[in-house]
């Protein structure tokens, strides 16, 4: 098994006729996932790659029963994309664009929650199961299917992690972008239940950065439901202090919440492994390996 | 600053003392008089700085002979660093009380919260930390937006009397609509003074605007340019890439195509013992041209002696990567600084070939502590 996305997904791509959308359809494809429509308002009838297109998300859901999406519009149209996949019943949204005004997640995020649907992201490169599917834009090729969990608020720590992990032998189970804003869709709490339930799942990595509490709110999670190994690394001890880091959501406060330090305590006091550098995930992971616990 | 954030919550017709911004000390007549701005009145230099009272930026003037010294005296002065270039004076308020008022989009609750408290004025942050209780927090549904029950609970909770309720709700309406209208992350007022009637005043305010929602807020952005920002950040802007300096007298600069691995490499060159001066994104797009620009761009950092290019995007072109740093040698006079590739991605064998072309200074590695344990080695060069 694997969570939220797999072989049997069927996905929409929003924006599906654009340069980005179009380019990462072709990958998605290739990679197996079952892209069953596309939305592009003014475009319906024609085909992409094959893929039908429609002028609304209510119409590709009617015609092909899809019951995912993803969301390959620039940050100013993601609004009105991810209300008009929710309002078309969808059940699993992800958004990937980057710099979309938070205001505007805020909205999307609270209809989510009021509609029961997940939604992930924004400033995601999306989600893959290995072997099964992918929905975003992630470099398929350093992924193996296996059985560590990934979560990541930064896709490039992720790639970075994932190359290692499948390098060294070790595969995923799932790998999602919760992405690096201020108020993501989905974030690590929401996740570790998925995890925790899924069978092929044995470990869960958590990749977080200063700023926010989502590490926290996992600890706590973790501390009250001790039932997999979980390894967390923390991007960003020696940032400047009071600057945002090009991740709208990594920022510490002047009055430190937010911090490395706060996150890597509560953490190891639920006892995660803190992992120093991706490196260190890799050797933790091998030990869970040599242990049998992977 | 102070004055734009009077200027917004004029247009939202909150109830504010009368003010004039100048930028030279001759205007200030007119500006008092265009306004109709009247005596007393405090003068207040409008610089981004914690302490403004105590640093002497802020003044009070019974006429305008003294309005007019203290702008000579104010303007194009300093204050902890930064130069005084306008001044807001306003009227001197006369409150029998002094609150506290803000709406933040709070990230625990992803929503906006409207935070309350009978203690404003320079005494809020003593009191968050040593009365939290006497200041009151309430989540407003976004789905569901400023309710009149909202300023019944904020002052019945907080022990005061009802009587300032229906002048509370109202500000608390105009607030929050300035807040949604202008993507703000934070809205306050502070102090807001009630005058004996029982009127509310807001003598100081804030706002802290969302940077993604620039494009929709034209003018803002004009006041953005107003602002004070390092040359190398806003000479970054130009190609779209963000240039964050990181600890001043650092050494070594990085380079890389995320914020998450920019993190990253901060961390393993300081754990190494190492200093980190700046860090760039490339953003979207590691074109050659892109990869001269931000090289060129860090190595203007003062002190940096190596730049440390860290780019794994999947589908990035590593010989693109490769023509960008030879084409920074070709451009720019970097003899004795020191480069360290390090790129994963498609077409990596003839980024390869180009880099183990260039020269003994420009030094390839397979990962990012490889790359780290380079410095390291040629520490005595940074």
């Amino acid at each position: 098994m694997s969570i939220i996305i797999d072989q049997n997904t069927r996905l929409i791509v929003q924006g599906i006729t654009g340069r980005e959308g179009t380019f990462h359809t072709e990958q998605m494809l290739a990679y197996g996932t079952r892209v069953v429509a596309g939305v592009t308002p003014g475009k319906g009838g024609q085909q992409v790659l094959g893929v039908p297109v429609f002028n609304t998300v209510r119409e590709a859901v009617e015609a092909t029963d899809a019951n995912a999406s993803v969301i390959f519009v620039p940050a100013r149209f993601t609004r009105s994309s991810v209300l008009e996949a929710l309002d078309a019943g969808l059940k699993t949204v992800l958004t990937i664009a980057e710099h979309v005004p938070v205001h505007d997640m805020m909205y999307c995020y609270r209809l989510a929650r009021l509609k029961g649907a997940r939604l992930f992201g924004p400033n995601s490169f999306g989600i893959i199961s290995p072997g099964k599917s992918k929905a975003g834009f992630m470099a398929h090729r350093i992924f193996a299917p296996g059985s560590v969990g990934v979560m990541s608020r930064s896709a490039t720590n992720c790639y970075e992690t994932v190359f290692m992990l499948t390098n060294n032998g070790i595969g995923q189970s799932t790998c999602i972008g919760v992405g690096g804003d201020m108020i993501p869709g989905s974030t690590f709490v929401d996740l570790l239940p998925d995890f925790f339930a899924d069978p092929e799942t044995k470990a869960v990595i958590i990749i977080g950065e200063i700023g926010g509490n989502e590490e926290e709110l996992a600890a706590e999670y973790i501390a009250a439901h001790p039932e997999k190994p979980v390894i967390a690394l923390i991007a960003g001890k020696n940032a400047p202090k009071g600057r945002s880091m090009g991740h709208a959501g990594a920022i510490v406060s002047a009055d430190g919440t937010g911090s490395a330090e706060s996150k890597e305590r509560a953490l190891r006091a639920a006892g995660v492994h803190i992992a120093e550098n991706t490196q260190h995930i890799v050797d933790i992971c091998r030990k869970l390996k040599e242990e049998g616990r992977l | 600053m102070e004055y734009q954030a009077q200027a917004l919550f004029k247009k939202y017709d909150l109830p504010v003392m009368r003010g004039c911004v100048v930028d030279r000390p001759e205007d200030v007549a007119e500006a008092i008089a265009r306004e109709g701005v009247r005596f007393p009145l405090v003068v207040k230099a409008q610089v981004q700085i914690g302490g403004r009272g105590k640093a002497g930026g802020i003044q009070f003037a019974d006429d305008l002979a003294q309005a007019e010294a203290h702008a000579r005296r104010l303007l194009g002065s300093e204050l902890r660093g930064l130069r005084v270039n306008k001044l807001y004076l306003v009227e001197r308020a006369s409150s029998a009380r002094e609150w506290y008022l803000s709406i933040l989009l709070d990230r625990l609750s992803k929503q906006p919260v409207i935070i309350f408290s009978a203690m404003g004025g320079m005494e809020i942050e003593e009191t968050a930390r040593t009365d939290p209780d006497r200041i009151k927090k309430l989540v407003i549904d976004p789905m569901i937006g400023v309710q009149d029950y909202m300023a019944r609970y904020l002052l019945s909770s907080s022990g005061l009397p009802l009587d300032c309720l229906k002048a509370l709700d109202d500000l608390l309406r105009k607030l929050y609509a300035c807040f949604m209208d202008y993507d703000c992350m934070l809205c306050e007022i502070n102090p807001l003074a009630v005058d004996s009637e029982n009127r509310l005043i807001a003598l100081d305010g804030k706002i802290d605007i969302d940077d993604s929602a620039l494009y929709r807020l034209p003018d803002v952005t004009a006041w953005r340019d107003e602002l004070p920002e390092e040359e190398l950040v806003r000479e970054a802007r130009r190609f779209n890439f963000l240039y964050i300096p990181v600890e001043a007298g650092g050494s070594v600069a990085v380079c890389s195509n995320g914020s998450g691995m920019l993190m990253s490499c901060i961390d393993m060159i300081t754990k190494n013992g190492m200093k980190v001066a700046a860090v760039l994104d490339l953003g979207g797009g590691a074109t050659s041209d892109r990869i001269a620009e931000a090289m060129r761009i860090l190595f203007s950092t003062p002190g940096v002696k190596a730049v440390l290019i860290n780019i794994f995007g999947g589908i990035t072109r590593c010989d693109e990567v490769a023509g960008g740093v030879k084409l920074a040698m070709e451009r720019h006079s970097l003899d004795g600084k020191l480069i360290l590739v390090r790129m994963e991605g498609t077409n990596k064998d003839k980024g390869v070939e180009i880099i183990e072309g260039l020269h003994s200074d420009v030094i390839r590695t397979d990962g990012l502590r490889e790359s780290v344990a380079a410095l390291l080695e040629r520490r005595d060069r940074l």
